[in-house]
Order: C-alpha cells, then sequence, then structure tokens
C-alpha cells in the first residue's frame, strides 16, 4: 500500500526535514525541492506519485508550480497553506491541486490526506458503500445511519452519493455544485450550503458538531469515517 | 513632524455691502426728518410758556441720535436742517427764512457748531465702543471655542462692518498678500481687506493691528494645541504597545517553556522515562504548540482589525454550519457546549471566517469563566431579519460597569488569565460584519453573550 514516491516542496528547511522524517517513517520515499524551479525539475527528472507543496515559495507560487504541472502530469497535489492565505489557496485548488492543509499541520492530518489523495478514484463497483455507522445503498437508493433509514430528498441523496464515493477527498463547492444540481449552478454556493446543513441533521449523530461531513473552510467539503477519539 | 491641521487656503468673504449701504442712508434721512419734525413740534408746544431763543437747543436731540447712528455727514445735514426749521418757524419774522435781529444769526452759527462737535464726540465714542465689543467678541469667540477655522467666516464678516471694508479675506498662509498675522514675530496668516470705504481710515488704523495680533495669537494657540494633541496620542499608544508587550511575552513565554522543558527531557538519552511519561510528555508539546499558535492567530486578527484590513466577504449562510466551524475550532475536549439547533437552518449574511472567529472566541470566553464540569448553552433564535446568537454561561457573570469595557483589547477577567484578546477580536469581527455583540448578565446568574446577525433568506427545496 504504502512506498509511494512524494514530493515534498517548502522553503523552510525546518519544516522540509521534519515532514521528509515523518513521512519516511510512515513508508513513503520522499524527495525534497526548496524552490518552485526544483520541484518543477524534481518532477520532470522523476515524476512523483503525489506532491506535497507549499504556497509561498521564493521564486513563485504554489499556484504556478500546480498550474505547469497540470499540463503533463495528473499526480495529486496537497498543498500547504497559512492562515491569511485563503485566496491564494482557492486559486490552488482552481488550479488543479487536489486538498490542502492549513499550516501548522499535524503529521497524522497530513498522512490521512495523502492517503486520501492516492487512493485512486473511481467507483470501486460495489453497490454498497460503507463510511463509519453510514451505509449507502447506490442501486436502491437507500441511506441507513446506524441501520436505520432515513429519508433524503433527490439533491441530499445526489450530494452525499458523490461525497461518498470521493470518501476522504476534498470536493470543491464548484466541483460539488456542477456535479449535483448541474453546469448552471456553479456559482450557487448557498444552494449548497443549506443542503449540507439539511442533510447533517438527518445523518450525523450531532448535527452542530459534523463527523462525517465535514467543511473546509472556503474551499468545500469532504466526507470522512469519524476517527473514535 | 506635526502639521497644523488646517487646510491651505481658506478665504473669507464678508457679503457685498453696496446695496446694505444705500438702505442705511435713505433710513437715516428719513429718521433725520422725523426728528427735526418731532422736535419743531415740541418747541412749538413749549412756544407760549419759554423764551423761543432759549429752545433752539433742544435740536441737539435730533441731531445727536443721528451722528451716534449714521455718522458725521448726516449730523451735518439734520443740524443745517434744524438750524432752517427753528429760522422758519419760531424767529421773526416767521415763516421766511429772513431774520430780524441780525445777532440771530450768530445764535444760530453756535448752535451748528456745537451740534457738529458734540456729534462727532458722540459718534467717535461710539466707533471705540463698536470696535472694542467686536475685538472682545473676536476674542472670545476665538481663544472660547475650539477650532478657529470654523469661526472664520463669521469673524470676517463682522471685521468687515466695523473696518468699513466690502469684505475681509482671512488666508491661513503665510505667503498671501495682506497684512500679517504675527504669533511670536512667525508670520501665521494674513489679512486682506478689499475695497475700503472712505472715511474709515482712522478706524482701519486702530482696529486693524489688534485683529490681527488677535488671529495671530489664535491661530497660534490651535496648532500648539493640535501638537500637544499628537504628542498626548503617541505616548498613549506608547504605553498601549508597552502593555500589550508585557502582555504577550508571557502568553508567548509561557508555552515555549513548557514546549522546551518537554521536548529536552525527551532529547537526554540518561534520562529513563516511563513509556507513560513519555506520552505524557509528547502530548504536552502538542497541546502546548495549538495553544501558541490560537495566541498567534488572535495577534494576526488583532492587527488586522486595528490596521482595518479585516474587510469581510460577506455570503449568505446557515447559521448552524457558522457554528459548527467554530465549534471545529474551539478547544473543548469534554464538549462542554451544548447547541440548540433549529429545526430548519436559519440564514445570515456575514463572512464566514470573520464569524467563525467572533464565535470561537465567545465559546472560548464562555469555557473559561464556566466552573468546571458545567455546560455552556448555545441558543439560536431572534427573526428572520435578525439572527440572534446567545451563549449562555454559569461563570460568575459581568458586573454592569464591565459588560461593556471587558470588550476592550487587553482587559483580562478578574482572575487575569489569557491575554486578553478574544472579546475584542469578537467585537472587531462583529462590527466589521455589521453584526452587534454584547453581554447580559444579572447578579447571581452567568453571562450571556449575544450576536446579533443580520439575516437572509436561503433556498430550500424540502
Amino acid at each position: 500500500m504504502t512506498g509511494a514516491r512524494v514530493l515534498v516542496v517548502d522553503d523552510e528547511r525546518q519544516i522540509l526535514r521534519a515532514l521528509q522524517t515523518s513521512l519516511r517513517g510512515a513508508g513513503y520515499e520522499v524527495e525534497t525541492a526548496e524552490t518552485a524551479g526544483h520541484a518543477l525539475a524534481a518532477a520532470a527528472m522523476r515524476p512523483p506519485e503525489a506532491v506535497i507543496l507549499d504556497l509561498v515559495l521564493p521564486d513563485g507560487t504554489g499556484t504556478d508550480v500546480v498550474r505547469e504541472l497540470r499540463t503533463w502530469s495528473s499526480a495529486p497535489v496537497i498543498v500547504l497553506s497559512a492562515v491569511g492565505d485563503e485566496r491564494e489557496k482557492v486559486e490552488a485548488l482552481n488550479a488543479g491541486a487536489d486538498d490542502y492543509v492549513t499550516k501548522p499541520v499535524g503529521i497524522d492530518e497530513l498522512i490521512a490526506r495523502l492517503r486520501a489523495v492516492l487512493r485512486r478514484a473511481g467507483p470501486s463497483g460495489e453497490p454498497v458503500l460503507h463510511i463509519g455507522d453510514l451505509q449507502l445503498d447506490l442501486e436502491k437508493r437507500e441511506v441507513l445511519v446506524t441501520g436505520k433509514p432515513v429519508h433524503l430528498t433527490p439533491h441530499q441523496f445526489e450530494l452525499l452519493r458523490l461525497l461518498a464515493l470521493n470518501e476522504g477527498k476534498l470536493l470543491t463547492h464548484r466541483t460539488i455544485l456542477q456535479e449535483v444540481w448541474g453546469p448552471g449552478y456553479g456559482d450557487a454556493s448557498n444552494l449548497l450550503h443549506v443542503h449540507v446543513s439539511q442533510l447533517r441533521r438527518k445523518i450525523e449523530p450531532d448535527p452542530a458538531r459534523p463527523r462525517y461531513l465535514i467543511t473546509e473552510p472556503g474551499a468545500g467539503y469532504r466526507l470522512v469515517a469519524p476517527n473514535r477519539r | 513632524m506635526s502639521t497644523l491641521r488646517l487646510p491651505a487656503e481658506l478665504t473669507h468673504r464678508a457679503a457685498d455691502g453696496i446695496d446694505r449701504r444705500a438702505r442705511r442712508w435713505s433710513l437715516g434721512l428719513l429718521a433725520g426728518t422725523a426728528l427735526v419734525a418731532l422736535v419743531t413740534a415740541v418747541i412749538a408746544l413749549l412756544e407760549p410758556h419759554v423764551p423761543v431763543l432759549s429752545l433752539g437747543v433742544l435740536y441737539i436731540f435730533a441731531v445727536l441720535p443721528i451722528a451716534v447712528f449714521w455718522g458725521l455727514a448726516l449730523a451735518v445735514a439734520v443740524s443745517l436742517a434744524s438750524m432752517l426749521a427753528f429760522n422758519f418757524y419760531f424767529l421773526p419774522p416767521t415763516h421766511t427764512l429772513t431774520l430780524q435781529d441780525s445777532r440771530n444769526w450768530f445764535a444760530l452759527g453756535v448752535f451748528v457748531v456745537t451740534s457738529v462737535v458734540v456729534s462727532e464726540l458722540a459718534a467717535r465714542s461710539r466707533r471705540r465702543a463698536i470696535e472694542s465689543a467686536l475685538l472682545a467678541e473676536i476674542a472670545s469667540s476665538l481663544l472660547g471655542r475650539g477650532d478657529v477655522t470654523t469661526e472664520l467666516d463669521r469673524i470676517a464678516a463682522e471685521a468687515a462692518d466695523a473696518l468699513e471694508v466690502e469684505r475681509v479675506e482671512i488666508a491661513l498662509t503665510p505667503g498671501a498678500p495682506g497684512y500679517p498675522l504675527l504669533a511670536d514675530g512667525r508670520q501665521v496668516g494674513t489679512i486682506r481687506l478689499v475695497n475700503p470705504r472712505r472715511g474709515g481710515a482712522a478706524g482701519r488704523r486702530r482696529l486693524l493691528p489688534a485683529l490681527a495680533s488677535l488671529l495671530g495669537v489664535a491661530i497660534d494657540r490651535q496648532r500648539l494645541a493640535a501638537e500637544a494633541l499628537e504628542a498626548e496620542t503617541l505616548r498613549r499608544s506608547d504605553a498601549v504597545k508597552t502593555a500589550v508587550l508585557r502582555a504577550v511575552t508571557h502568553d508567548l513565554r509561557s508555552p515555549l517553556m513548557a514546549m522546551l522543558t518537554s521536548a529536552s527531557a525527551l532529547a537526554q538519552d540518561e534520562l529513563e522515562l516511563a513509556p507513560e511519561d513519555r506520552r505524557e510528555l509528547v502530548w504536552t508539546i502538542l497541546a502546548e504548540t495549538r495553544r501558541l499558535s490560537r495566541l498567534i492567530d488572535n495577534l494576526l486578527d488583532l492587527s488586522r482589525l486595528e490596521a482595518g484590513a479585516a474587510t469581510p466577504e460577506t455570503d449568505v449562510w446557515p447559521v448552524d454550519e457558522l457554528i459548527s466551524q467554530a465549534l471545529d475550532e474551539t478547544d473543548d475536549p469534554d464538549n462542554r457546549i451544548a447547541v440548540e439547533l433549529p429545526e430548519r437552518p436559519l440564514g445570515v449574511r456575514a463572512d464566514p471566517r470573520q464569524i467563525e472567529r467572533v464565535l470561537v472566541n465567545l465559546f472560548e470566553n464562555a469555557l473559561k469563566y464556566s466552573p468546571r464540569g458545567e455546560p455552556v448553552h448555545v441558543q439560536i433564535g431572534g427573526t428572520p431579519r435578525h439572527v440572534l446568537v446567545r451563549v449562555v454561561d454559569h461563570g460568575p457573570g459581568v458586573a454592569g460597569a464591565e459588560r461593556e469595557r471587558i470588550f476592550e483589547p487587553f482587559r483580562r477577567g478578574a482572575d487575569g488569565h489569557g491575554a486578553g484578546l478574544g472579546l475584542a477580536i469578537a467585537r472587531g469581527f462583529a462590527e466589521a460584519n455589521g453584526a452587534r455583540v454584547w453581554a447580559e448578565s444579572r447578579p447571581g446568574q452567568g453571562a450571556a453573550f449575544v450576536l446579533e446577525l443580520e439575516g437572509a433568506p436561503m433556498a430550500d427545496d424540502e
């Protein structure tokens, strides 16, 4: 499962070293780069299977790197952003980044995201998805929460289905709106927010503290199996 | 370098006086005629009882008021008219302008000269009285009130009347043409007289220097006041900075200290640590890192708010989404915060990140002041136009006098923990979003912090 080659790009050596050590410890093969130029050269030399990329680099932005990388590679990219980089972060996602984490970040969280983006996308062929205590029957269009059926509206079901098929992955507002409501709805984000609120009331044990349907502020949503603390 | 906060070029014009002057003169003529007629009538009444020649002096009562209010020229005219009227009506042969007794010509001549001299004395003393009243008035308006510049219009209008010119221009730039306004030998402006009237030169010579020095002093005084204010502001902001540094240094240092101690213990090979101690140290480092990170976020928020850089990007959001986000960011390991969500999501218009900062700070404040183990209740209510989020704690409450002061930065509660930033940040972001936040408290009960957000309708397909 592990052993994937990851390119880590950050201009701060301490952070680079900490990430390298931790990711190696988790079984990944790690290459590092400190500038946008080095990152693109390293990626061209030995195409990585995933990229972890700081947004602010001495010779350009992470967004530029994503854009350049996307012209020839589909390797998933996780962006490292700091508080205050919200706009830049959304730009990077729009440019083709798959996910982001906000600095300072715990290594457990980073590895979880890395696993999620490395998991091959696409339908598993299974008609029934299990995520924590949620059970989705895609053929019968049935949802069970801890074994009890709940009624969802067609849009709520489509929303849950899309998120469940991409378990653990960040889906941007735009992606979700276009997939669930159609191409004309890319900007109707408050339509999405209210459906998420209603869906949470049906599937979350405590809708005020969502553990399945997680908001990624300013970016989108993801569905995860709750970690039992 | 300090600058005087005055507009570069302030020119004040008195209203044009030609119209007014014509009206004044015709009024004077009318008054003169009326007075002469009145005195003539009085003399006619007294004539049977008193020697008529001695009654001529009564015309002084016609001449004096005219001299005082309309000046010498009209007074001379009125005294001549009086003399002619007296001659015509009372001196034999009456109803002619000739005189029987040629000595009466001498008496009439003495009357005219006397009345002119008295008139001039009266008019002069009245002018002086007007001038000193004007100076006193200007002095009190300049020195008494705050801003000289707002008084300049009025002063220019009054001075134009007193100086007998068409208008007065007061400029606060030293280079402008005109009479210099001096303060301590430095020029601070000029005063210029436009179209002086004939005859007012003596008055202008007396009045102008006094007026100019008065204005000079007032303008200089304002400059000094502005400088003093600036110095005071600087001094205060220095004091605030010192307080901030002291508070922040303490709050930055304590998590760093805990982290350093724990990490150095882990780094020491010769230290024999039990696995659970090792884990304890690692968890300490993690917890303190988060604390430090939150403090830095708060300081960044505050500096952004103070710099006015916190421009909200508002959109319509379900209020429970904002609350969930805030709960996710709040350090509440025991889930003490109990949220009562409404049946259906309520929409609000807000910047989600900023309102989340407001709520996180209200939640953490409530947790901090609630006794251990006591829950904090979050209730959502209000109307569709004003959505209220109430954060109710079971702490000691907030005394009336403190209820506003606790929103000032670096103000800690009575027990003095925390940097005292949270509520200031909450209010700052709330106000940036057009929302309001306030504290409610009754003695013996906990406090409720209320956030009022602008409601907004939301899409709904159920």
